[in-house]
């Protein structure tokens, strides 16, 4: 239901050396302090920043009392507190989990008793051309809007991190399509993308260009939702570059250019090596996201023309709900658990040589 | 200075993009038909009607707002309530099991929606409760892992002798909570509850699988109808977009620096 913004993952701040400097406090982030961004921090010789609450700097671990001061009636309060999440947890997200994978060794389109078959689920999968080939459609959605929506986003923050004017004007301007909703965006974008009233064709007429019938077209269908990606993400991801980037000191690039590092040098020498838990979180957040894409597909194109936009958690959908083949489905809910799951566990690694996950 | 002009244009040309497609739903919102293929697209409709606008709010779809703000509502309310006890036990008290349960926790962030409809589905099937108000929120009002970990995230950046004195004073930690730790908690709260509010409002899939009736039809799964039942008569698809659209701009327009907030609690800088 939240889509790809009830995604989150554990924040990384810089090296292992670093304390619990990463939860920031509830001053804005544009203010320009410095404090806590761990790679930073080491580089600036590992002193407390300022702003790191002091104490913070005493119990790294966060324990608001420490381990003296435990109290008996604590333990229960806590319990107590948890109990309704946890039961949400439970019933909700893990319950549900293991009853994908148990589902999906069952044959079931609800009026029958279910059936069960084993493997056979996976063997069908195996030969599904039409599932491979929304796989393929996702990926290459994934590769279209991903790399675009976090470069712009990063090209984005670095203009903006600068003495300008209106620098705020501008960062919510940015920021206006994220809370957009997705259905109605769609069909802003079907409107947008109209072959012969549209914006975008009587723009691209204006400058003598006869423009594609974008949405009908099987070679541009799946870039142009991708793009309505892109347009939507940028701006929300821009701030957290922007954050990440006023935690970088600027002693840090004063030093590098007296050094003779040229701009380009700075950036993947500098820049973009500090910018790691933020890379990190931008990527994980927004990749688990696109590869649930669904409601820009189900407003703009329905899987079409001709399957061109099929993507996975569309066929899934349809599976399900218009063929009532539930044990199928499932199988292909467990077939995007495991990629979503693999392609988290890559940049964990990834970016895991750098960073530490600071969860205490 | 070449510099600076082309910075700044630049930054016009984003800016412009961002805005765009909002403006281009007002301005067809209040096209007639003929003016549809008439003007360019980006061009205002003259005089402009408000027949459209006249013509959605006259059918069914305030119902369909009215039933999108209460779960609205309720969700964000459960979400704050059940994630700020939650995440307050995780960041200040001690208690056995409490760093696995909290892995728990965020293993489960991980959990994408898409996997998890299914299941929920015949869940509520079973229970009874598909097509019901419990169905379409009972999944989401406990609360989100995303929104735990954000507000333990905060708890955590307060000081640490924060509870003392009030427990030298004999206070348990529900008083701990809502008098000494609530106040402070304003600014992470009108964030949770601004992300909150915007993915209940424009949540979709899963109000599309489990309703199916007007009692509980949202305006995101009434709108999606709208396209199969209108076509391409976008004069009155803007005109329903505007509606659907407008409590989110003024929500924005009023609360973006909560938005911006939400980068900071995340604990990244």
């Amino acid at each position: 239901m939240t889509g790809n913004r009830s995604t989150g993952s554990p924040r990384s701040t810089g090296n292992a050396s670093s304390t619990g400097s990463s939860s920031s406090t509830g001053n804005s982030v544009m203010t320009g302090d410095t404090a806590g961004t761990g790679p930073a921090r080491d580089h600036a010789g590992g002193a407390p920043a300022p702003g790191d609450g002091g104490a913070r700097a005493e119990s790294p671990r966060g324990h608001a009392a420490g381990p003296r001061r435990r109290r008996l009636g604590d333990a229960w309060h806590a319990y107590l507190f948890i109990a309704p999440s946890l039961f949400g947890v439970l019933a909700f997200l893990l319950v549900p989990m293991l009853i994908v994978i148990v589902l999906s060794l069952f044959d079931w389109e609800l009026l029958s008793a279910p059936e069960f078959v084993g493997l056979d689920n996976y063997a069908r999968l195996a030969a599904d051309g039409e599932t491979w080939h929304s796989l393929w459609v996702t990926v290459a959605y994934v590769l279209l809007c991903i790399p675009l929506q976090t470069a712009l986003a990063l090209g984005l923050a670095m203009l903006l991190n600068r003495r300008i004017k209106g620098v705020r004007f501008y960062r919510s301007l940015f920021v206006v399509p994220w809370m957009a909703t997705p259905i109605v965006l769609g069909l802003i974008w079907n409107w947008i993308f109209d072959p012969r009233d549209g914006a975008l064709n009587g723009a691209l007429a204006l400058v003598g260009i006869t423009g594609p019938d974008w949405l009908s077209d099987r070679a541009w269908a799946l870039p142009a939702v991708a793009l309505v990606s892109v347009w939507q993400h940028t701006g929300y991801n821009m701030l957290f570059f922007l954050a990440g980037l006023q935690g970088i000191p600027k002693e840090l690039h004063d030093a590098a250019e007296t050094d003779g590092a040229t701009a380009a040098q700075r950036f993947w020498k500098v820049t973009l090596p500090l910018l790691n838990p933020t890379m990190f979180f931008v990527t994980v957040t927004n990749l688990i996201g696109a590869f649930q894409v669904f409601d820009t597909v189900y407003a703009m194109t329905n899987g079409g023309p001709g399957r061109s936009t099929e993507v996975l958690n569309f066929r899934i959908f349809e599976t399900a709900f218009k063929q009532f083949d539930f044990g199928y489905a499932a199988t292909l809910s467990t077939l995007l658990f495991v990629i979503i799951f693999l392609v988290t566990v890559v940049q964990v690694r990834f970016f895991g040589k750098r960073t530490t996950y600071d969860l205490s | 200075m070449t510099k600076r002009i082309l910075l700044y244009a630049t930054l016009a040309v984003g800016a412009f993009v961002s805005v765009f497609p909002y403006l281009l739903v007002v301005l067809t919102a209040f096209k007639t038909q003929a003016q549809l293929s008439s003007t360019p697209p980006w061009l205002p409709g003259l005089p402009p009607t408000a027949d459209n606008l006249a013509e959605m709010l006259g059918g069914d779809f305030p119902r369909f707002i009215l039933n999108t703000a209460v779960m609205t509502a309720l969700l964000t309310a459960g979400q704050l309530v059940f994630t700020t006890f939650a995440a307050y036990a995780f960041a200040r008290l001690r208690f056995r099991g409490r760093d696995v349960l909290f892995w728990l926790f965020v293993a489960t962030m991980m959990v994408p929606s898409a996997v998890t409809m299914i299941p929920l589905f015949l869940i509520m099937r079973e229970l009874d409760l598909v097509n019901t108000w419990y169905g379409l929120l009972a999944p989401y009002v406990l609360g989100t892992p995303y929104g735990i970990f954000l507000m333990r995230q905060f708890f955590k950046s307060l000081p640490a002798g924060l509870e003392e004195a009030a427990r030298i004073d004999g206070a348990g930690s529900l008083t701990i909570l809502l008098r000494v730790m609530l106040p402070l908690c304003r600014p992470a709260l009108g964030t949770l509850a601004i992300i909150t509010v915007i993915s209940s409002w424009n949540s979709f899939l899963w109000p599309l699988i489990i309703t199916s009736g007007d009692d509980t039809k949202v305006i995101t799964v009434a709108i999606a109808t709208l396209k199969d039942g209108i076509g391409v008569d976008y004069h009155l698809m803007m005109a329903g977009s505007l509606i659907a659209l407008a409590p989110m701009v003024a929500i924005f327009i009023f609360f973006q620096k909560y938005i911006v907030r939400s980068v900071v609690l995340t604990g990244l800088k």
